[in-house]
Formats: structure tokens, C-alpha cells, sequence
């Protein structure tokens, strides 16, 4: 029995072609780094380090979207926790965040009512379901899940719900990847693009990282056969010299992106500035309501607004996510921090890098 | 962070799970049958090796496709008591229940009950009913215990893995997890997967008369497949090594997985067991198996090995390896 659209980009002989053209292709030393969570999961999960040459080296980037929330962020969300009558809604990845002292499961175990949800209109409906109380909704995540969350606001708006709002921590790609080509010290011969996130902004939203920097940029699905090919197409890039931005991942993603979801994301939020946990404020790279929908902004609404603060001493996990270093690299690895006991989102996320090295790595 | 508090963590069958049982529970209750961390405590009466174990169930929803609390209370200790290479006689069941429980549902969970207990050939000899104060409980709780007998010449033990043994798994993987999470209240996925919730004994028993040799029996519930393999591997001290390639998963458990961000390798099964054996005998057990009526699936799955002790490791179906880790704490789906 076969899975539509898995088992093909899973074959087995398929992927060992693209292995060993790759071994055939490759000679310089190269450093490619998938900017997405899924995909570092992913590459771990079916061992493709363990099949790639030695002189390629895979590095996760800044795409977990729980690793990059500023400690501020995660923090708030706890505030909220702790208020009377607040429902906090979050995907599953957040619980487990510590933030400077506690975490929402923390909360949770405390008595606070936190509850897990699988998409932003479960969030709608609790509010709909619990009139007396406010529902607040943690708004963490790219491209991907913001057209979701604008439309929950839309839906909210035209109801006339009250009790609902959302704290935007939201964040856009490419700005990502453009301060990551201007950070000091940051080698990256190649960006593994995000297949999920480029579905909703089309291979044109990263046009113009990709003719500044002259980057060799590949947009990738999530299968091995998937990343393989990509990996191989940026091996091909580098080895003629020739930089391009291509899209392996036809089969879903388009130039112009899904315009409709683009339209709904317009008419709620707008671009901001945003906190990009150990990278810093990054300008032009969140997004935050319209002064329309101000009334379901949780920030407002509760008057949220908490300082930066340091993140906890040693965590590598800024340095990690702009590849930087390698998990192992980091001091607090396997030491202090661990999947039982984390210090930074990398080690709690199953998406990232650390908690990846440590499931899937001897 | 460490926590002063109770996490639902602690209740997954993961690290967390563990360290609460080897730092809290057995330095306080020590003893031989205990520190042996099987499925069950093995214990030796008047010359006999009797096979004695609990288990609590707090399943939410209580009723699913494929079962309900009841059956799942009853073969859940059948199957304990089993994997210690014991034939269950009887069980005892103890209820909780909270005020306002529809007395309707309780009689259709203990007619399912007394139809499991009778599939399985044991009896439910004793028990108790306590009722809590609406809202103290979550509709009903069961704990059952079971005893039974252990043959003579019969020895098997999460600790008994050896270099070369096979490991057979009874069939698919991951589906009583996947129904209850997708039965539970805010996922509504329509689709054909049922928990696989049944009693074991009947296999266990044509196993164990066949006379080949058994190392290991036990049944990957709570924490899933990776994690009893990894208790095993741990136990016996021995490496664990998987093909990816062989590991059944029913399309829809597979599709559900896949949409969610979940490893099937993690997922809570109520009706497979895994059985070590040399390499000599797996053919004849593998068939032994596939004959049962809940065995039809069955596959080898991988092997023992000797280098790198303690640790499970899998081939990926393109030819990679990768590690297959205890879970810490509990599967969260993920944001995208």
C-alpha cells in the first residue's frame, strides 16, 4: 500500500541515484544550510547526513519557528497564563518553552488553563464556547500558519468576538536570510529554501535576497528525494559557479505564491519590525495587526509590553540557528541542557537543531 | 528548568516517565521482582513462578473505534501478565467513577469488560467501586491487576536479548494512539483506523508450547515501539538495529502521522507484542504468530547486535542510519 504524494519522493532507488550523483558531482567543500525546521527534522529523520560526502555539510537555520520567538515573547505568553479569566491558546511546540523562570506547561501544572490546539479556529471556538473568559491566542510561526491566523481575525471581526485575540510574534523569511548574509562571520555557500512557506509566498519572494547576495537558492519539499535533489542542484550551482534560484518543489509551489492567502494576510497584518530570539531585532521582518484589528491585538488589549531580556548564559542557540556553530559546539549541550531539562528553544522544539542532533545522532 | 510539580510528561512512558520510577519510586520500594522493570513482577510461590501486574487507564475519550475503557483495562493486564510468559487466570478491577456518570455507559464498559474477559479465558475475581465528587475524576478510571501462571522451563525478560536475535513485531504499529488522538474532542479526521486493543495470551501461549526458544516478549504500549525497544536495548544491553523499510503502519495511521508531525515508532499500541528470538527459531515463531488472529501482520523487524550497547539505531528506507531515541516527554504536534 502506497502513500499519494510520500511513498514516490520516499523510493528508495530514486534516492540512492541522487546519492550517488551527488558523490559523482561534488569536489569543493560546501556549506548549505536548510533555513526550515521541518527540513532539519526531516534530513535527520531519514539519516541523509549519514548518505551526503564528507566535504557537504548541512547546517539548520533560523526556520524553527519556537527557536527564533525572543524570550520577551515566550515570557508574555506566560503572563498571560497567570491572568484570571485568560484562556492561553498555542501549538503544541510552544508548551515546553522555558521563558526566564517557567514555561506554559510550568503554568499549566500550576492550574493555569492552557490549552493545546491544532489550529487557530479551535482557538475561535473555545472563545465562542467560553463568553466569560478571554481567550488569548499565541501567534508563533512564518508564512505558513500567518494567512490561517489572519483569516481567524477576519472570522472573529465579522462575528463580533469579543473575548478573542491573538499576540503576534509572527515572522517573514527572506528578510531572515538577507540579515543572515550580512552578519559577520556567516558562511553559507547555499540556502535549502522552505517548501511550506514558499507555497504561500511564491519562488518571487526570495528574488530579491537572491540578486543582492548571488546566493545558489533552492527551493525544497520535505521528502528525501525532495532534498536530495536540491542538495544536488546547489552542488551543481557551485561546482559551475553559476548561482541561481530554482524551485525543486514544483509540484506545490508556484512564482507568484498563493495569492489568495497573500490578500487576506494584506488586509490584516502589516509588515514590522521583530525580536528574532539571538539574532536581534531584525527591521521589516514581522508581522503585526492593523490598527483596524487593534481590538484583537493581545499586546494592546493587556497592555503587554515587556523589556528584552538577556537569554540564559551559554545557550549557543542564536549562534546555532545562523549556523554559526554546531550543536555539539555549544557548551551547555548534553551538559546542562538537555531534552529533560532545556535551556534554549533549540533543545525543546522538535524541530530544533539540538533537539534533532540529540534524537536522531550518536 | 527541573519542576517541583507533577507534568503530564511524567505520565508518557519517555525519560521523564523513567527517571520518576528509578529516582522516586524503586530506591523507596526496592526489591529483586521490582528492579527487574519488566511488563509484570515475576515472583515465586510454593515452588510455582507466578507472573503478577497493574495497570491504571485514564484513557480520554473512553469510548473509540475499536474499543472502549473496559476492554482496553482488561486486555491491558492480560497482556502484562503475558509478556512475562505467564497464562492469566485472574484478574481484579477497581473503579472510579465521578458523580453524574451515565449508569448506561458504565453497563455497556462492563459488559465489554465481561466479553473481553471471556475472549481472553480469565476471570475478574474482585474488585471495588469508589465514586468522587463531579469534576474530582474524568468520567471513569480503571485500574485492573492480574496474576497467572508461569510454565516451568518457561524464562523469558526484557533482559534476555542476545546478539543475533530477530525481533518480530505482531503486526501494524501505531493504532490505538492514533485513534484516540484522533477520536479526541478538536481533531476530526475521517478515517478508517481502530485501536487495536485484544488480548495476547492465546499467542503467547501457542509460542511458548511450540518450544522454541523465546528471549523476549513484551508489548509496546504507552511511549510506543522506540521506546520499549530502547528499554530493551538498555535491559539487555545489547544494540538494536531496525529496517525502516519493514515496519508496518496502516496508510491512514501513516497519513494522520505525517499531517501532524508524529514518529509512528512513539505511538501507544493495545493489541502487538515484540518477540526476540534466535535466529534459528524466528521463522517458525514468525509463523506461529501470523497465524493468531491478531497476528496476521506480523514482520521481522530487525536485529540484535553487539557494538554500541544500549542504543537503537535505524536504517532509513534510502540507505541512512539514524538514531531512534526514548521519547523524553510527551509527542506534540508541531506549528507547521
Amino acid at each position: 500500500m502506497g502513500l499519494k504524494y510520500v511513498d514516490e519522493y520516499r523510493d528508495a532507488s530514486l534516492a540512492k541515484q541522487l546519492i550517488s550523483k551527488i558523490n559523482d558531482v561534488s569536489e569543493k567543500p560546501l556549506r548549505l544550510m536548510e533555513v526550515c525546521g521541518t527540513h532539519t527534522m526531516s534530513i535527520f529523520r531519514h539519516g541523509i547526513r549519514t548518505v551526503l560526502p564528507g566535504n557537504i555539510t548541512l547546517l539548520a537555520g533560523p526556520g524553527c519557528p519556537v527557536c527564533v520567538t525572543a524570550q520577551k515573547d515566550i515570557d508574555a505568553f506566560i503572563q498571560f497564563a497567570r491572568m484570571d479569566d485568560v484562556i492561553v491558546t498555542t501549538f503544541g511546540d510552544l508548551i515546553k518553552v522555558p521563558g526566564s523562570g517557567s514555561s506554559l506547561a510550568r503554568e499549566q501544572s500550576l492550574g493555569a488553563d492552557v490549552r493545546i490546539v491544532y489550529s487557530v479556529f479551535d482557538a475561535t471556538n473555545i472563545a465562542k464556547e467560553n463568553p466569560g473568559q478571554q481567550v488569548v491566542f499565541c501567534g508563533v510561526g512564518f508564512e505558513t500558519t500567518i494567512p490561517t491566523i489572519a483569516a481567524s481575525v477576519l472570522t472573529a471581526s465579522g462575528d463580533g468576538l469579543e473575548n478573542f485575540s491573538i499576540y503576534s510574534a509572527n515572522k517573514l523569511t527572506p528578510p531572515a536570510l538577507a540579515a543572515l548574509m550580512e552578519a559577520d562571520g556567516v558562511e553559507i555557500d547555499g540556502f535549502i529554501l522552505p517548501g511550506h512557506v514558499s507555497v504561500i509566498t511564491g519562488t518571487d519572494a526570495y528574488r530579491g535576497t537572491f540578486e543582492k547576495y548571488d546566493i545558489p537558492s533552492v527551493i525544497s519539499g520535505f521528502e528525501p528525494v525532495d532534498i536530495l535533489k536540491a542538495v544536488l542542484m546547489l552542488v551543481e550551482q557551485n561546482e559551475k559557479g553559476v548561482p541561481a534560484l530554482e524551485n525543486a518543489y514544483p509540484r506545490a509551489v508556484s512564482d507568484q505564491g498563493n495569492t489568495k492567502a497573500k490578500i487576506i494576510v494584506d488586509q490584516v497584518f502589516e509588515i514590522c519590525d521583530a525580536s528574532w530570539r539571538g539574532i536581534g531585532t531584525i527591521p521589516q521582518s514581522g508581522m503585526c495587526l492593523k490598527d483596524a484589528f487593534h481590538s484583537f491585538d493581545a499586546a494592546i488589549k493587556f497592555a503587554m509590553d515587556l523589556p528584552d531580556v538577556p537569554e540564559p548564559k551559554g545557550c549557543a542557540c542564536g549562534e546555532i540557528l545562523m549556523g554559526l556553530k554546531t550543536p555539539k559546539e555549544c557548551k551547555l549541550y548534553k551538559k546542562r541542557c538537555t531534552p529533560m531539562d532545556p535551556v534554549g528553544p533549540c533543545m525543546v522544539s522538535s524541530e530544533g537543531a539540538c533537539a534533532a542532533f540529540i534524537k536522531y545522532s550518536n | 528548568m527541573k519542576t517541583d510539580k507533577i507534568l503530564l510528561d511524567h505520565g508518557s512512558g519517555g525519560k521523564i516517565s523513567h527517571s520518576l520510577f528509578s529516582q522516586l519510586i524503586l530506591p523507596l520500594f526496592e526489591n529483586s521482582a521490582l528492579a527487574q522493570q519488566d511488563d509484570g513482577a515475576v515472583l515465586e510461590v510454593g515452588g510455582q513462578q507466578l507472573a503478577f501486574s497493574t495497570d491504571s487507564y485514564v484513557v480520554d475519550p473512553i469510548f473509540f473505534p475499536g474499543g472502549n475503557i473496559g476492554d482496553l483495562a482488561v486486555n491491558g493486564t492480560i497482556n502484562d501478565v503475558s509478556m512475562c510468559g505467564a497464562h492469566p487466570l485472574f484478574i481484579s478491577a477497581g473503579l472510579i467513577m465521578e458523580e453524574g456518570f451515565p449508569i448506561e455507559d458504565l453497563k455497556v464498559i462492563l459488559k465489554t469488560m465481561a466479553h473481553a474477559a471471556k475472549k481472553a479465558g480469565v476471570q475478574i475475581v474482585t474488585g471495588d467501586t469508589k465514586v468522587v465528587p463531579r469534576g474530582k475524576a474524568d468520567k471513569i478510571f480503571i485500574n485492573t491487576s492480574g496474576i497467572g501462571l508461569i510454565p516451568k522451563g518457561v524464562n523469558v525478560s526484557g533482559n534476555h536479548a542476545k546478539p543475533g536475535d530477530k525481533i518480530i513485531v505482531s503486526g501494524t504499529i501505531a493504532d490505538h494512539g492514533i485513534t484516540v488522538l484522533s477520536t479526541r474532542e478538536g481533531l476530526k479526521f475521517d478515517s478508517d483506523v481502530k485501536s487495536d486493543s485484544a488480548p495476547l495470551n492465546h499467542m503467547v501461549k501457542a509460542i511458548l508450547d511450540s518450544g522454541c526458544d523465546v528471549h523476549v516478549l513484551r508489548d509496546p504500549t504507552r511511549g510506543g515501539l522506540g521506546t520499549t525497544l530502547n528499554e530493551i536495548a538498555s535491559q539487555s544491553n545489547v544494540q538494536i538495529q531496525i529496517f525502516e523499510e519493514s515496519l508496518p503502519v496502516h496508510n491512514s495511521v501513516k497519513g494522520i502521522c505525517e499531517l501532524l508531525g508524529f514518529d509512528p515508532l512513539y505511538i501507544a499500541n493495545e493489541g502487538k507484542l515484540i518477540a526476540f528470538v534466535p535466529e534459528d527459531d524466528a521463522d517458525k515463531v514468525l509463523k506461529i504468530i501470523q497465524q493468531d488472529e491478531f497476528g496476521k501482520d506480523a514482520v521481522v523487524i530487525g536485529e540484535v547486535k553487539e557494538s554500541n550497547p544500549g542504543k537503537v539505531v535505524m536504517q532509513t528506507a534510502i540507505g541512512g542510519l539514524r538514531r531512534v531515541d526514548m521519547l523524553t516527554g510527551e509527542q506534540l504536534p508541531r506549528i507547521c
